[in-house]
């Protein structure tokens, strides 16, 4: 049900990798790689799009992700011959718990993000290059995400594509296997996996999204598909609980005409 | 005659820049020898217009149209516009030019207003499918959603129209295994306006991307009693040239004559019956 035809889809999202550039007036996409798929994907996805002198990878490991992790995302951009620079986050990071001591392990792995993003948006002003995201639609429905963190980006190349097509795509990619491989994870933390935290196997959450939304499939219809009313519930609840990383913040409305409520114009106003 | 059909990329609000680019296609498609060029759904302002409707709809005196009107002593010219003929009334319009002069405007009546569409918030719909002659043809204009609404071309069809043209702003959607399902939508409806309503038909789709939304091109020509002859590229700008030629209309009447045995006053006695029951 979620078979895509990847020569299409590579295609389509190559041609909208360089109008999010080209419009806008630049040259150059940056990237940050995190070893995972989704960035691998990326990765190749605009240096097919915009030619490898046009692509700036940045590797942001923090001390206590998984060595795997540098290793895997130097794969990916070497096996794209794609520029890459690996910049340690950690002294930031550690300057600032030194200071103010974390209480939880999700406050560590959130300031993670935040700074990689921090990074990321600088260097872009230095590459002139637009930062290219990395979120996929599965973690985007169920907020899988580090709010201004790994979300923020000029652009997401695989926003519409859940995670099981991600991988179906890398295959067509030929993303190296050690990359395919491996569990996905946030490496927020040691051993943390995306579907250990999200509770649910990638494969039965992109089905129940892709029903639930795309489909306008009722609760009823879902669970007599095979699926566990709770599981059912739960996404839906996460979903709910996460539509405020999908929009931007409410402005509390006076004028007649308001940014954000009826100052309607799209990003593209006259490109 | 000699058609082309641009396949091209507007820019959103920008119509300056949009005007341009219909100046350069028609050159060309002077230089070539079509005789008729064709842009997409609202060709000189792009599609997601919100609030920029407001800002740049076309008047019905505007200088862009005595532009229009003067490539159109050498070529026939059907173009897309957001166009205010009355105050704060704007319709999404198509435009035919043709011998020096505007000849011709279709109103847009199917405003989508669902999902992604918005069009019932900024345009008001026409009201009519007139038929308009295109050099000896009755030619007929559906725009976008009243293609999907076979109803409306078979208003077309019992006027008698040789030509339909269809001008879209598609966005592409609904991956699977097999590609995108909206293509499947208008090259299925190009197959019913050809083989039904033997009508010369040819369809043209923009491309580009607003705001992460890509249209998806795949213009194409449908002969009258014979399917899609002809495709331009899915996602890519492109030109299509084709040759429409009336003498397919008259042998695909008179292969099974739908034409001659469709009896359009029992429709409307039987629409009476059910609107008015």
């Amino acid at each position: 049900m979620l078979k895509i035809r990847c020569d299409l889809v590579e295609k389509i999202l190559v041609s909208s990798i360089r109008d999010s550039i080209y419009k806008n007036g630049f040259k150059n996409a940056i990237i940050g790689v995190s070893g995972g798929l989704d960035s691998a994907v990326v990765l190749a996805l605009c240096k097919k799009a915009l030619g490898v002198s046009h692509i700036f990878a940045l590797l942001l490991p923090y001390r206590v992700c998984a060595p795997e992790s540098l290793e895997h995302g130097k794969l990916a951009c070497e096996s794209c011959k794609v520029a890459y620079e690996v910049i340690d986050i950690s002294p930031a990071v550690d300057a600032y718990f030194d200071r103010f001591p974390a209480e939880n392990r999700l406050q560590i792995g959130n300031k993670c993000a935040r700074e990689r993003m921090s990074v990321l948006y600088d260097f872009s002003v230095r590459k002139k290059a637009l930062v290219a995201g990395t979120s996929n639609k599965s973690e985007l429905l169920v907020g899988y995400s580090t709010q201004f963190g790994d979300s923020a980006a000029a652009f997401l190349p695989i926003g519409d594509l859940y995670k099981t097509q991600v991988f179906e795509l890398a295959r067509y990619l030929g993303i190296p296997e050690a990359i395919i491989a491996k569990k996905p994870s946030a490496d927020l933390w040691p051993g943390q996996t995306d579907e250990g935290e999200i509770g649910i196997s990638y494969h039965d959450l992109d089905l129940i999204l892709h029903l639930m939304i795309d489909k306008r499939w009722d609760e009823g219809e879902i669970v007599e598909r095979g699926f566990a009313l709770a599981i059912v519930r739960r996404i839906k609840k996460m979903i709910v609980a996460s539509q405020f990383k999908r929009t931007m913040p409410p402005v509390c409305k006076l004028h007649a005409r308001t940014v954000g409520i009826d100052f309607r114009y799209l990003r593209d106003w006259n490109k | 005659m000699k058609v082309r059909a641009i396949q091209f990329s507007p820019a959103l609000g920008n119509i300056e820049k949009n005007l341009g680019a219909h100046i350069s296609h028609i050159s060309q498609a002077i230089r070539d020898a079509r005789e008729l060029v064709v842009f997409p759904e609202l060709s000189i302002s792009g599609y997601q217009l919100k609030d920029l409707a407001g800002d740049i709809a076309l008047k019905k005196d505007g200088p862009e149209w005595r532009e229009m009107e003067k490539l159109s002593k050498k070529i026939d010219i059907i173009i897309g516009a957001p166009l205010e003929e009355e105050a704060g009334l704007i319709y999404n319009a198509a435009l035919y030019f043709s011998r020096g002069k505007w000849r011709h405007t279709h109103r847009k009546v199917q405003l989508p207003n669902y999902g992604m569409f918005e069009e019932r918030m900024i345009f008001k719909p026409g009201e009519e499918f007139r038929t308009f002659k295109i050099g000896a043809m009755t030619a007929g204009i559906l725009i976008c959603r009243e293609i999907l609404f076979p109803m409306l071309a078979y208003l077309y069809f019992i006027q008698k129209t040789d030509l339909l043209i269809g001008i879209s702003n598609s966005p592409q959607r609904g991956i699977g295994s097999d590609g995108i399902s909206s293509f499947q939508l208008w090259e299925t409806m190009g197959y019913v306006f050809s083989q039904f309503y033997h009508q010369n038909y040819l369809f043209v789709n923009r491309v580009g991307f607003e705001d992460g939304i890509g249209f998806g091109g795949g213009s194409f020509l449908a002969r009258a009693g014979q399917g899609i002859v002809q495709k331009a590229k899915y996602v890519d700008e492109d030109v299509l040239d084709a040759e429409i030629k009336p003498a397919d209309v008259r042998r695909a009447r008179l292969s099974s004559n739908y034409l001659r045995d469709e009896q359009p006053e029992l429709v409307l006695r039987e629409l009476r019956r059910i609107l008015h029951a």
